[in-house]
């Protein structure tokens, strides 16, 4: 781990781009400890990873992304996805030399925590169980740093349960019948055991699919990057999530925005994503 | 060095250090979800997994555990050898997927839509400045 250069470009990866509030609080949060950060993300900043079936593609999109990034002369790469972090380490860094060192957020922000203690004057009154994975943790251990912050916030309650659900996140759950499902009836167990009314995601993938929770169970699904803003009074709103679980999506957007998305791209890739239905 | 090159040496040089003491199958909490997986002999496993490393066809229940593997890494910190075998069961992976030569031998679930969806969704929820910016 390396969390001196302050200079870095913030790598959000490609999915956090339904979440643009997190890209922003997120980022905000890095200044705020003092790093100079230049976020970059989406497909122009890919691991490759969707590309696994061909090696020869999927080096040449993991190339391109380490070559964008030693471009940069910034000495850091600050990653938030796991897949993204892990890919830099086994695959991309092995087969194109790397300029910078590659961090995981949690383990930056947690370095600097006494510039974010003072910003942390907000009481957030929730009683919190962390989302927690099995995988990930054995190379950052985001299990550890990401509750080390959450105590920070005042008011909040963080239940301590073993609760561990497979894989790194829960987009690798989601091919595999009854894995995902599996896994948030245990999540939902462990909050009932604790009283927990806030199930608290630490990756994208997984808060994407957790926040359709929220339909049919009396719970509150944020990210952790959301309980430290509402800790320092900085305003954002979970627009996926609203949109994930209104009755009408479209509606929610309303027609303007959707236009300058595109019909076609709403209607084929956006929609049907945000009127899947939760899978507990 | 291309990626090919990597895949095809750390595939050899882990497949030469494990034992196949199936230990890291036993650890992994996916085999559920692997058809008939957790019914066969954690040692044929291992090694079926370890022979399509070696560039052999694997075993219908390594293939099914490679295919279920979502990186828990229950089986690196299980290993008795202390290797990294969520490394190896990856490296597996970019094998049976046929990233080496195009001859899938576990299902593919390649989204053709996920950089135009990214994008889609971009512009719902960035300015078009920050578009420009982070993208």
């Amino acid at each position: 781990m390396a969390v001196g250069s302050d200079r870095a470009v913030f790598w959000y990866g490609c999915n956090m781009a339904r979440h643009g509030e997190i890209v922003r609080l997120a980022a905000r949060m890095l200044e705020a400890v003092g790093m100079d950060t230049a976020p970059a993300g989406g497909p122009g900043h890919c691991c490759g990873s969707p590309k696994e079936s061909n090696a020869r593609i999927s080096e040449g999109m993991g190339r391109r992304t380490v070559e964008k990034f030693n471009a940069t002369g910034r000495g850091q790469v600050v990653t938030w996805c796991p897949s993204c972090h892990m890919n830099m380490q086994d695959v991309m860094a092995p087969v194109t030399p790397i300029a910078f060192a590659t961090t995981h957020i949690s383990e930056v922000l947690h370095a600097r925590r006494d510039r974010l203690r003072p910003l942390l004057t907000v009481p957030v009154r929730a009683r919190v169980l962390l989302h927690a994975h099995r995988g990930f943790d054995g190379r950052v251990p985001v299990n550890c740093l990401i509750p080390d912050l959450l105590r920070l916030v005042p008011g909040l309650e963080l239940v301590e349960h073993s609760c561990r659900a497979p894989g790194h996140m829960c987009s690798g759950l989601v091919g595999l019948p009854g894995a995902l499902a599996d896994a948030h009836r245990a999540a939902l167990a462990a909050m009932a055991e604790m009283d927990a009314d806030t199930l608290c995601t630490i990756f994208h993938s997984c808060h994407r699919e957790a926040v359709a929770l929220e339909q049919n169970h009396r719970i509150r699904v944020v990210n952790w990057i959301h309980l430290l803003a509402e800790g320092m009074g900085w305003p954002y709103q979970d627009e996926y999530k609203t949109w994930r679980n209104a009755p009408d999506p479209r509606a929610a957007i309303g027609e303007a925005r959707i236009e300058v998305a595109g019909e076609l791209a709403f209607t084929r890739l956006v929609e049907p994503e945000l009127r899947k239905p939760p899978v507990v | 060095m291309s990626l090919a090159e990597h895949i095809r040496a750390e595939s050899a040089r882990l497949a030469a250090a494990c034992t196949t003491c199936g230990v890291c199958v036993r650890a992994c909490p996916m085999t559920p979800y692997a058809a008939r997986v957790d019914a066969a002999d954690p040692r044929a496993v291992a090694a079926g997994m370890v022979d399509v490393l070696r560039d052999g066809p694997g075993t219908p229940e390594a293939l099914a555990w490679i295919a279920a593997c979502c990186r828990s890494a229950a089986c690196t910190a299980a290993c008795p050898e202390g290797l990294d075998a969520a490394v190896m069961l990856r490296l597996a992976g970019f094998r049976a997927r046929g990233a080496l030569d195009g001859q899938p031998r576990i299902p593919v679930k390649e989204d053709t839509q996920f950089s135009p969806r990214v994008k889609a969704f971009a512009r719902l929820t960035m300015t078009e400045e920050e578009q420009a910016r982070w993208l």
